[in-house]
C-alpha cells in the first residue's frame, strides 16, 4: 500500500478500479454463501411443511416428491379430533385419528403458568441482586451454575420424588395424598426451578440498565420502595419482561426430557406427543407427525422473531453496553 | 429556617475514608457552592445531606433538627442530579407531578401547581413530551421544575450543568442564579468547576481529599487563597508557582531560588527566614517589560480582549502573564518581565498552607 | 396544614411530619427487609424443594439396592455396590466417551460455522436484517421436531438419498441408503443435527460480538494501512476473545447434556452405537428400571459435570473481568 501521494494520476485511477472490481466479487461471493446457508437451514423445514401436506403415499415415495403432488389438509383433519373414541378404530392404522387438542391445552397452560411465575420471581429476585447484593458478590454465578446441571441427572430422583416421597409425605402431615407426578402443577414446578436462572440473568441485564439515580430522584420526592419499584423501575423494564416471558415460554415449550419422565399418561405436552407417535408407529405416520411439528413449530419462530432484536443484547451476557 | 449544620461528619467506604470530618454550616438562603477535583468527597457530602448515604460518624441538621435517621424523603428537600435522572417512560408533565403524587396532593391543586412550575422555568408549551425529547437545555428546566414544585426550602444540586454544551452552560449559571434570587431558598451545589463556583456562589467551599480546605466569598478565594491547593484550583491560567526559599540576607525579607531574587515587602513575619516555601504569583500579576529579568517567549495564546504569554526564564517551569491583545510579541523573542508585589501568595513548601 | 399548603403552597418545613416519624421509619425497616429477602427466600426454598431434596434423595438412592418393578419397603442398603456397577460398565465408559466426541465435533463445527456466517452477516449493508432473521431460526425450533426433520430427512427414500442418487447409481449401488442404520452415519446424523441447530446459537453471540466492536479501533487500523487479513487478526479476532469463551462454555455444556435428537432420530442404535450418557442413564432407569443404578450413574456424572462447570464458569467470570479492565482503561 504506497501512499497515494507517491503515485500518479492514472496509477491512482489504475489502483481504484481495482479496488472497485475487487469489493464487487467480495459482495457477490459473501451473498452466496450466506444464502446457502439459508437454503441448509429452510430445507429441513420446508420438507416438514410439505410432508404435512402430502397424501399418505407421498410420505415415502421413492423418488421423493418435491412438492405434494395433490396437496391435502387431510393429516391436520386427522390430529384435530375431538373424541377419539367415537370416530371409532380406524381401518388403517395410518388413518388413526388423535386429538392434539388436549396436549396442545396442556403445553400452553403449563408453559404460561411456569413462565409467568419465574418472570414474576426472577425479576424479584434480579432487583434484590442488582441493587443490594442480596446473597453475595457470586450469587449470579451459582445461579447460573444451577442452570449448568444436566437435567437427566436430576430426573431421577424428581421421579422418585413426586410419584413417592410427596405423597407419603403429604398423607402423613396434611392427611391426603398430593400427587406431584403426572400433572401440570407438578411439570410447571420444574420449569419454574429449571428456567429462574434465564429470568435472572436476563432481568439482571435490564435492570442494570436503569439508573440508580432514577430511584434516589423518587426517594428524594418522598416515594417508598415500592412506589419507586411500580412507578419507575417496573415501567422501565417491561419490554424486558415481555421479552423474556417469550424466551422461558419457547424454552418450556420445547422441554422434552423431563416432560417424558414425569408425566404418564395423563398429561402430555406437545413434544412428548410428537415422539410418542415416532416411536409408537416406527415412523409410518409421517404426515401427521409433520402436522403436530409444524403445528408447534409456527407459533414459537414467530415469537422468537419478534423477540430476536433483544435476544442479541441478552445473549451478549454484558459484553455490549451503550 | 433551612440552616445546615454539618458537625464532624465522617463517611467511610470499607477502608476508604472519603469524607474525614467535616464542620460546615449552610446559612439560610445562601448559594453555597462545593467544589474541588473528582474524588474530594464533595458529592458524598451531598449525598449525606440529602439522605441518600448515612454518614459513618457526626451530626447533620437540617433547620436546627437532626436528620441523620430521616429518609431522604421526609428531609423536605429537592435535587437535581448530575444525569438529571428524569424518569424516561414518563411525560414532562408526570415527571414533576412525581413528587406531589407520592404525597398524594388533590388533583385540582397538583394541575396548578405543575403548570405554575412548568411557566416559572418557561416549558408550558413542552408539558406533554417525555424527556427524550426535550434539548438539553428543555430537560434541565424540566429537572428544575421537578424540583421547585414541591417547594422545598432546601436544594441540592449535584453537577446539574456538567451535561451541557459550553454556550448553554454559561446562560445555565446566569438563570440558577436568577432562580436563587428569586426563591430565596438554600442552594447547596456541588461543581468540580471551579469558574462556575465562582460565577454563581455567595460562598464557596473547597474541598480536597476528603477535608475542607477553605470556606469564603468567591473573591476572597480569588485574592487570599488559604493553600497552595486552591491557589492552583481557582483562575485561568492556573497560577504560577516558583519554589525557593526565604532569605533576610540584607534585612529584609526575600524570595530566592537558582534564578531570582524577588523582595517579598513586609508582609511576612522575621521568624520565616530561610523557610522553603512555594511563592504564587497570578499570570495578571506578572508584568512584561517592566523589570529586568531576561526571558525568551515559547508560546502566545491569543484570547481576544487579552493574550497569554508562555516563556521560560531559566526557572524549573516557564511562567504565564496577561498581556494586551495588541502585543508584537512572537516565539522565540526576548523579554523582560517583573512581578506586582500585590500580587505575591506565599505558602509553605511542606505543608502548602498560606504565610503572608 | 394541608389547608396551608392549599392557599400560600409554603416550603416543606423539614422535618414537618415527625410525628409519625417513628412509625414510618419502623414500617419502611420492615419493608426494606421484606423487600430484600421475600424474593430471595422464594427462589431459594423452589430451588431446595425441586432441585436440593431430589438430589439428596438421588445420593440416597444410590447406596440402595433397589429395582423399581419390587416395591421400595424391600430395598436394603448396598454400600458402594452400585457405584462399583457403574465404574465397571463398559457401556457406562463408552457412552461418556461418545458424548465427548459428539460435544467436540459439534461445538468445533459450530463455532467455526457460526463465526463465518456472523463476520459476513456483520460486513452485509443490503439484506442484513433479513439474514439474521432467517439464521436465528433454528434455535427457536423445538428440538424434538429437529429429530423428526432429520429422520425424513435421512430415510432411505428421503431427500439426501435422492440428492446422491446420480452419484451412488454411478456406482451402480442402490440409492436408498438406511444412513439410520449405519454406526458411523448415526453418529454423525445426530452430530449434524445439533450442528444444524445450535449454530444460529453461536452466530448468534458471535454476531453481537461483532456488533460490539469498538469501529474507531477498526478504522484507526485502516488508516495506518492495516490490511482486511490484518485487521481480522490483530485487532478483531483478540477483541471477540470474551464472545468466543462464551460461545465455548454455553455450547459444549449444552452439547454434553444431548438426548432429544438422539431419541428421536437413532433412540441410540443401530445397538448402542449412538447412545449419549444421558441416553444410556435414562435407558437404564426406564427401560430396564435399575433405579439405584442410574441414581449411582447420576452421581458419578454430577460429579464430571461439576468439574466441567466449575472450570466453564471461572472462564466466563475471567472473561468478563478481562472485558470490565479494558473497558475502565
Amino acid at each position: 500500500m504506497s501512499a497515494v501521494a507517491g503515485m500518479g494520476r492514472a496509477e491512482a485511477e489504475r489502483a481504484g478500479a481495482r479496488n472497485v472490481r475487487r469489493r464487487r466479487w467480495r459482495v457477490v461471493l459473501r451473498h452466496a454463501a450466506l444464502l446457502a446457508w439459508v437454503a441448509v437451514i429452510m430445507f429441513p423445514i420446508y420438507w416438514m411443511i410439505a410432508t404435512s401436506f402430502k397424501e399418505k403415499h407421498e410420505w415415502v415415495a421413492w423418488p421423493p416428491h418435491w412438492l405434494p403432488h395433490d396437496p391435502t389438509i387431510k393429516n391436520y383433519s386427522q390430529i384435530f379430533v375431538f373424541d377419539v373414541q367415537r370416530s371409532g378404530v380406524a381401518r388403517e392404522a395410518t388413518e388413526q385419528p388423535f386429538n392434539v387438542w388436549g396436549p396442545l391445552a396442556d403445553s400452553l397452560l403449563i408453559c404460561t403458568l411456569s413462565a409467568l411465575v419465574a418472570l414474576l420471581l426472577g425479576t424479584f429476585l434480579a432487583y434484590s441482586i442488582s441493587r443490594f447484593n442480596v446473597g453475595g458478590r457470586h450469587f449470579r454465578h451459582a445461579i447460573l451454575m444451577i442452570r449448568m446441571v444436566p437435567p437427566i441427572v436430576i430426573a431421577i430422583p424428581l421421579l422418585m420424588y413426586y410419584a413417592i416421597m410427596i405423597p407419603l409425605a403429604t398423607e402423613a402431615v396434611l392427611g391426603t395424598r398430593i400427587l406431584l407426578f403426572d400433572t401440570r402443577v407438578g411439570v410447571s414446578a420444574i420449569y419454574i426451578a429449571t428456567t429462574l436462572p434465564f429470568v435472572i440473568w436476563m432481568m439482571l441485564t435490564f435492570i442494570e440498565e436503569v439508573p440508580y439515580t432514577l430511584e434516589h430522584a423518587a426517594r428524594m420526592m418522598g416515594a417508598g420502595r415500592m412506589y419507586t419499584l411500580r412507578r419507575v423501575v417496573l415501567p422501565l423494564v417491561a419490554s424486558g419482561m415481555v421479552v423474556t416471558f417469550l424466551f422461558v415460554f419457547i424454552l418450556n415449550w420445547a422441554e422434552f426430557l423431563l416432560a417424558l419422565t414425569l408425566t404418564h399418561p395423563d398429561v402430555v405436552t406437545l413434544p412428548v406427543l410428537l415422539n410418542k407417535f415416532q416411536s409408537a408407529s416406527e415412523g409410518r405416520l409421517f404426515g401427521p407427525q409433520a402436522a403436530i411439528g409444524t403445528l408447534i413449530t409456527i407459533p414459537v419462530v414467530i415469537l422468537g422473531v419478534l423477540i430476536q432484536k433483544h435476544l442479541i443484547k441478552g445473549f451478549s451476557f454484558g459484553t455490549i453496553r451503550k | 429556617m433551612a440552616q445546615i449544620d454539618l458537625k464532624d461528619v465522617v463517611k467511610r467506604f470499607g477502608p476508604h475514608l472519603a469524607v474525614k470530618g467535616v464542620n460546615l454550616q449552610v446559612r439560610d438562603g445562601e448559594f453555597l457552592i462545593m467544589v474541588g477535583p473528582s474524588g474530594c468527597g464533595k458529592t458524598t457530602t451531598l449525598n449525606m445531606i440529602s439522605g441518600l448515604e448515612r454518614p459513618t460518624s457526626g451530626e447533620i441538621a437540617i433547620g436546627g433538627r437532626v436528620v441523620n435517621e430521616l429518609e431522604p424523603g421526609e428531609r423536605g428537600l429537592g435535587m437535581v442530579f448530575q444525569d438529571l435522572a428524569l424518569f424516561p417512560h414518563l411525560t414532562v408533565y408526570e415527571n414533576i407531578a412525581f413528587g406531589l403524587r407520592v404525597k398524594k396532593v388533590p388533583q385540582a391543586e397538583l394541575d396548578q401547581r405543575v403548570r405554575a412550575a412548568a411557566e416559572a422555568m418557561h416549558i408550558a408549551s413542552l408539558l406533554a413530551k417525555r424527556p427524550a425529547q426535550c434539548s438539553g437545555g428543555e430537560s434541565q428546566r424540566v429537572a428544575l421544575a421537578r424540583t421547585i414544585v414541591t417547594n422545598p426550602s432546601v436544594f441540592l444540586m449535584d453537577e446539574p450543568l456538567s451535561s451541557l454544551d459550553a454556550k448553554l452552560r454559561v446562560d445555565m449559571r446566569t438563570e440558577l442564579k436568577r432562580l436563587h434570587e428569586r426563591l430565596k431558598s438554600t442552594f447547596v451545589y456541588v461543581t468540580h468547576d471551579q469558574a462556575e463556583a465562582m460565577t454563581m456562589a455567595d460562598r464557596i467551599v473547597v474541598m480536597s481529599k476528603g477535608v475542607i480546605e477553605q470556606v469564603g466569598g468567591p473573591l476572597d478565594i480569588y485574592r487570599k487563597p488559604a493553600s497552595q491547593f486552591v491557589a492552583g484550583f481557582f483562575g485561568t491560567p492556573t497560577m504560577n508557582f516558583l519554589a525557593g526559599e526565604i532569605d533576610a540576607r540584607d534585612g529584609t525579607l526575600a524570595f530566592a531560588s537558582r534564578s531570582l531574587r524577588e523582595p517579598l515587602g513586609d508582609a511576612l513575619p522575621p521568624s520565616l527566614a530561610g523557610r522553603s516555601i512555594v511563592l504564587g504569583v497570578r499570570s495578571e500579576h506578572v508584568e512584561v517589560g517592566r523589570g529586568e529579568t531576561p526571558g525568551r517567549v515559547q508560546l502566545i495564546e491569543p484570547l481576544g480582549n487579552e493574550s497569554l504569554v508562555f516563556f521560560e526564564f531559566g526557572g524549573d517551569a516557564p511562567l504565564v502573564a496577561k498581556v494586551d491583545a495588541e502585543t508584537r510579541l512572537r516565539p522565540g523573542d526576548n523579554l523582560t518581565f517583573g512581578f506586582n508585589p500585590a500580587g505575591y501568595h506565599v505558602f509553605d513548601a511542606a505543608s502548602g498552607a498560606r504565610l503572608n | 396544614m394541608s389547608e396551608a399548603q392549599v392557599s400560600q403552597a409554603p416550603r416543606t418545613a423539614p422535618g414537618a411530619r415527625s410525628g409519625s416519624f417513628g412509625r414510618g421509619l419502623g414500617a419502611w425497616l420492615a419493608q426494606e427487609r421484606v423487600f430484600r429477602l421475600i424474593p430471595f427466600v422464594a427462589v431459594e426454598v423452589i430451588f431446595v424443594l425441586v432441585i436440593i431434596i431430589p438430589f439428596l434423595l438421588t445420593i440416597y438412592i444410590s447406596f440402595l439396592k433397589w429395582r423399581a418393578n419390587r416395591p421400595f419397603e424391600q430395598a436394603y442398603l448396598s454400600g458402594f455396590g452400585n457405584y462399583q456397577a457403574v465404574l465397571t460398565d463398559p457401556g457406562f465408559w463408552s457412552a461418556l466417551g461418545r458424548t465427548f466426541y459428539f460435544a467436540g465435533a459439534a461445538v468445533t463445527l459450530e463455532l467455526a460455522l457460526g463465526f463465518v456466517l456472523a463476520m459476513l452477516v456483520a460486513r452485509t449493508v443490503r439484506g442484513k436484517a433479513a439474514y439474521i432473521t432467517i439464521l436465528l431460526v433454528p434455535m427457536m425450533i423445538v428440538p424434538v421436531v429437529v429429530g423428526y426433520n432429520f429422520t425424513m430427512l435421512y430415510i432411505d427414500s428421503g431427500p439426501i438419498n435422492q440428492l446422491l442418487a446420480p452419484f451412488t447409481q454411478a456406482m451402480g449401488l442402490d440409492p436408498r441408503i438406511r444412513w439410520l442404520s449405519d454406526p458411523v452415519a448415526a453418529q454423525w446424523a445426530v452430530i449434524l443435527a445439533d450442528v444444524w441447530q445450535w449454530t444460529s446459537l453461536t452466530f448468534l453471540i458471535f454476531l453481537s460480538g461483532f456488533s460490539a466492536l469498538p469501529r474507531q479501533l477498526v478504522n484507526a487500523a485502516r488508516v495506518m494501512g492495516a490490511s482486511a487479513w490484518q485487521i481480522f487478526w490483530r485487532v478483531e479476532l483478540p477483541l471477540l476473545r470474551p464472545a468466543i469463551v462464551i460461545a465455548v462454555v454455553i455450547r459444549a455444556m449444552e452439547a454434553l447434556k444431548i438426548f432429544d435428537p438422539v431419541v428421536l432420530l437413532t433412540a441410540g442404535g443401530p445397538g448402542t452405537s449412538s447412545q449419549s450418557i444421558a441416553f444410556y442413564l435414562w435407558e437404564q432407569v426406564w427401560v430396564f428400571n435399575k433405579f439405584s443404578f442410574g441414581a449411582a450413574a447420576s452421581i458419578i456424572l454430577l460429579v464430571i459435570f461439576a468439574v466441567l462447570i466449575f472450570f466453564g464458569i471461572w472462564l466466563l467470570v475471567r472473561s468478563s473481568a478481562a472485558v470490565g479492565r479494558e473497558r475502565a482503561a
